[in-house]
């Protein structure tokens, strides 16, 4: 059965048609042609598909489409902005090599996203701990605690220097 | 140029006068893969694009004894059916390699499967595939694909399947031996070594079938265009020798050139992308429906079919003097191949080739045998069968320490090759190590002194025990004198004075696209930022073997080196002329290319653009009068060895046997380091693979159905960032003048050492050896109660399989 659905993602509007089973991953991949978002294991076992569903980090492979319409949706590809390049996260992962192949980086992303959202001055344990769900295979994860670590701390001169202005 | 951050970790001040080498600078696809940007195969989107899936079968034997695809032929979307019966009769294997092996190893190369079969000889051997318009109709006609099996009795245990009555597998392998061989370095006399022997240790050990687990499942796209010649897109780590294997052995009609390779951004590796994948279905799904097929598979499709280290159960033996000196070495490798053949027999002649070389010695023997058995198959991974060897190897040479009463070191000390002796690959010689420096630099840093406490050193009662252990190795550095090793790069330079740099080897996300630029950038004088780097489509790139074998950074890297210096030398000649233009005399040898400016060395101040000789080349019909470009190549004659130490520390909780590793550290002999930041993240990614391969990873299959008991990413434990410890990496550095800039490969060794160390430090601890991978609480448990009883020769538990 056929539906038009409405999609809030990045800031924009989409309407396109979906059906009941589909689920949010494949949705915004294949009807959005917002392929930044990976699947790696389709069973929400690995955070590969992360992306932020009204501020929460979600699995899209084990969301039904159904339940993420008129929701606002954040992917990977709304975190740079044309305005201000790549987000302080984003060119923290760049700085300390964060990536290899890439295929867990988007959720890697939007988690931590989520996370300096909620704390914006987590420990190394607890961005640890945020992060555990999200495997990935080729850093071995230090390169990316500390990426998360060094935008904790720029973002944190820029608020300071904000204040001070 | 940013420089990302100066690394803390070599051994030696950093070069000054190198602009890039040595520099941790921002590799150029790294932007692409945190905006979401770069395209993986399943993100590319073709017009008119069908999907493929595959219908595997349900037994871990059986023979088809009727199909019937009527059902899903009338669904509607379904484009086309294929069973066993259309698809090609030849056989082949997964493995590409038999394009690239000398012929004394070509035997360890079987082509023994089909594209789809109706003899399925395990549980997600292919039978049938199907396109259809979309991926959910395309499940729904594999469900409805009716098939009758004579089911068959399998047998899933390599020693079982050795013996006399054991059901036959193939046809041609009698008692279920696919491969078997002496060691071809076997040299002396082992049984006089050992009864002249002082002291003799012997010791046995299995490691499990670790899943690669590229976070990238497989999947490949194929298209035929109006000629009859086919592009293949797929996540492959050496698409050249893919195309002659697939031309070669399974599409007969077609040729080498009828076949262009993409491979875009690939998300991750590990060895197991050096085979073919889906590419051979996708091709004959093309070829059925005369429509671009996308085949794809799921997570619980890879853990149950290609591919995972494979189980090589091995003894290993070391006759000794009483000062130490190893005088004999024996390796009995027994390898579960699994189904079919692919890498199994080269990894377990590699294991051989590794372990049984690392220590000099005049005695040597070692003897492998490659068994099927109704599992799925195994192939080769990250350090090729150097880790599974050194768990076994590492513990034994630690059997003997303790027996002389002799420092782990120590012992290593004494019996490493040094250089101007043979090495590993017994026709050359040993040119360059600094393993005896990875030791000592090492364990300074590790604090090896003060943690090891000695032999005999009173374990006390209490529920936590710590213990440090380590391990060593030697690697190749690409399979020179044996694989086809060389390489070839292109450069070309733009109006703008800005470059393309096309080179063969994929980028799996290793940094080889950065580091072969810088030295690029180095060598010819173009700046880094303006050096564009190509790869991954066999129209443009030149032939090569692929990303392994810690090869990429040796052999392509000295071929970029090569091409780069040729442009230089170009650059440097045309800037000649446009020097007198402006009344300055100048002779080629005193120019100098940097920054994208060249300037005579006794006068810097005086400088002409490299933008501005480019431009005038390509649109000012000068004497030379075409576009700056070169080619560069190499060939490499040796397996050029690089070395790691790597120590760790652990402590272990004798109540539930839970093992915590608490430090590990890694010392490399790189020879120069390209990339910090690139090596270090190398180093930290295969640390962690190992010590998943040492603790965590196993690959469960049910003895009585053969069926995979743990085919998800919950249930298959991959390390995650809270198993991950202190870890540190020291990079040796001492340019090795066959290198490029002096570096050595280091993409695999990280992998090899962790098990073998962290055995050796829970032996440490607790006094019980590890038989078995992965050392998890049940089996620590076991030994423990057991009162470390070792297990007698071969009789080791398999990993998922006796336990
Ligand atoms: S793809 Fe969604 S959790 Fe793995
Ligand atoms: S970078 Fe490859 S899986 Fe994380």
């Amino acid at each position: 059965m056929k539906t038009i659905a409405t999609f809030h993602v990045n800031g924009q509007e989409y309407d396109t048609v979906i059906e009941p089973h589909m689920v949010l991953a494949d949705i915004l991949r294949d009807n959005l042609n917002l392929t930044g978002t990976k699947r790696a294991c389709s069973g929400g076992n690995c955070g590969a598909c992360t992306v932020l569903v009204n501020g929460r980090p979600t699995c899209s492979c084990i969301t039904l489409g159904m339940l993420a319409r008129d929701k606002d949706i954040e992917t990977v590809e709304g975190l740079a902005s044309t305005k201000n390049g790549l987000s302080t996260l984003q060119t923290a992962f760049v700085q300390n090599n964060a990536a290899q192949c890439g295929f867990c980086t988007s959720g890697m992303l939007m988690t931590a996203e989520a996370l300096l959202r909620e704390n914006p001055q987590p420990t190394r344990q607890e961005v640890k701990i945020a992060i555990s769900g999200n495997i990935c295979r080729c850093t071995g994860y230090i390169k990316i605690v500390d990426a998360i670590m060094e935008a904790v701390s720029t973002l944190q001169t820029i608020n300071n220097h904000n204040e001070k202005a | 140029m940013q420089i990302l951050r100066q690394s803390e970790h070599t051994t030696k001040p950093q070069d000054d006068e190198l602009l890039y080498v040595g520099k941790s600078l921002q590799k150029p696809d790294v932007a692409q893969k945190v905006t979401g940007q770069a395209i993986y195969t399943d993100d590319i989107r073709i017009s008119g694009l069908i999907e493929g899936r595959l219908l595997h079968c349900p037994h871990p034997f059986a023979k088809v004894k009727a199909i019937d695809t009527s059902k899903a032929k009338s669904l509607p979307g379904v484009t086309a059916i294929l069973t066993y019966q259309d698809a090609p009769q030849n056989k082949f294997s997964r493995s590409t390699m038999a394009e690239a092996l000398p012929s004394f190893a070509y035997n360890g190369e079987r082509q023994d499967q089909k594209i789809l079969t109706d003899i399925c000889r395990y549980r997600g051997d292919c039978v049938a595939a199907v396109a259809a318009e979309n991926i959910y109709v395309a499940e729904q006609a594999i469900d409805l694909i009716d098939v009758e099996y004579d089911v068959l009795e399998p047998v899933f245990d390599p020693f079982q399947a050795l013996e006399p009555n054991a059901p036959q597998i193939h046809s041609d392998a009698k008692n279920n031996i696919a491969f078997e061989m002496d060691h071809p370095f076997n040299v002396g006399d082992t049984k006089q070594a050992f009864a002249d022997a002082d002291v003799i240790v012997d010791f046995s050990g299995v490691n499990s079938r670790q899943k690669h687990l590229h976070m990238e499942t497989d999947s490949a796209i194929a298209q035929f265009d109006e000629n009859g010649r086919v592009t293949i897109i797929s996540p492959s780590q050496g698409p050249h020798l893919g195309k002659k294997h697939l031309s070669e052995r399974v599409f007969s009609d077609l040729e080498d050139g009828d076949i262009r390779w993409l491979s875009p951004t690939i998300g991750g590796g590990f060895g197991a992308r050096l085979a073919l994948g889906l590419e051979p279905i996708a091709v004959l799904l093309a070829r059925k429906t005369g429509k671009p097929v996308r085949v794809t598979s799921t997570r619980e499709e890879d853990f149950n079919g290609y591919a995972s280290r494979t189980d090589q159960h091995q003894t290993i033996r070391l006759a000794a003097l009483n000062d130490g000196t190893i005088t004999g070495i024996e390796q009995y490798i027994i390898s579960d191949a699994g189904a079919y053949l692919s890498h199994s027999a080269t990894t377990s002649l590699v294991n051989m080739q590794k372990s049984l070389g690392l220590f000099r010695c005049d005695n040597v023997y070692g003897h492998v045998k490659v068994v099927y058995t109704n599992t799925p198959v195994t192939a080769g991974f990250r350090g090729y069968g150097n880790a599974e060897g050194a768990f076994v190897l590492q513990q034994a040479i630690d059997m003997l320490a303790e027996k002389l009463a002799i420092d782990p070191i120590e012992i290593r000390s004494r019996n490493i090759r040094k250089e101007g002796e043979q090495s590993f690959f017994l026709p050359c010689v040993l040119e360059h190590t600094r393993l005896q420096e990875c030791m000592d630099e090492g364990s300074k840093a590790f604090g090896w002194n003060k943690k090891f406490k000695g032999w005999n050193r009173d374990k006390s009662q209490g529920r936590f025990q710590r213990g440090v252990g380590m391990s060593i190795l030697n690697h190749a550095s690409g399979a020179g004198g044996f694989l086809l090793e060389h390489s070839s790069a292109v450069m070309k330079i733009q109006a703008d004075g800005s470059a393309n740099l096309v080179i063969s080897p994929c980028e799996m996300g290793q940094g080889i696209l950065g580091a072969v630029t810088q030295i690029a950038a180095e060598l010819s004088g173009i700046p880094y930022e303006k050096i564009r780097v190509v790869t991954g489509d066999t129209d443009i790139t030149l032939f090569d073997i692929g990303s392994h074998a810690s090869r990429s950074i040796f052999v392509v890297g000295n071929a970029v080196a090569n091409c780069a210096k040729k442009i230089n030398d170009i650059i440097r000649e045309c800037a000649i002329t446009h020097f007198e233009k402006r009344q300055v005399k100048v002779k080629k040898e005193d120019l100098i290319v940097q920054g994208g400016e060249v300037f005579p060395k006794t006068n810097p101040e005086t400088t002409i653009s490299v933008r501005e000789i480019a431009h005038d080349e390509i649109y000012n019909f000068t004497e030379i009068g075409s576009q700056i470009s070169a080619s560069g190549a190499y060939l490499s004659t040796s397996h050029h060895p690089n070395h790691q130490a790597g120590f760790a520390e652990v402590e272990v909780d004798t109540e539930t046997g839970h093992v915590t590793v608490l430090k590990y550290l890694a010392a490399h002999d790189i020879g120069r380091t390209i990339n910090p930041l690139l090596v270090e993240s190398q180093m930290q990614g295969g640390a962690v693979q190992g010590l998943g391969f040492a603790l965590k990873e196993d690959y469960v299959l049910d003895q009585t159905t053969g069926e995979v008991l743990n085919d998800t990413l919950l249930t298959y434990t991959a390390p995650t960032v809270m198993d991950v410890p202190e870890l540190k990496n020291l990079m040796i550095e001492d340019p090795y003048n066959h290198g490029p800039f002096g570096a050595k490969g280091v993409g695999e060794a990280g992998v090899v050492n962790p098990a073998a160390a962290i055995a050796n430090a829970i032996y440490d601890a607790i006094g019980v050896r590890i038989h078995s991978l992965p050392a998890s609480p049940e089996k620590v448990l076991a030994m423990l109660q057991s009162g470390g009883r070792e297990m007698p020769n071969g009789a080791s538990h398999v990993s998922g399989q006796r336990l």
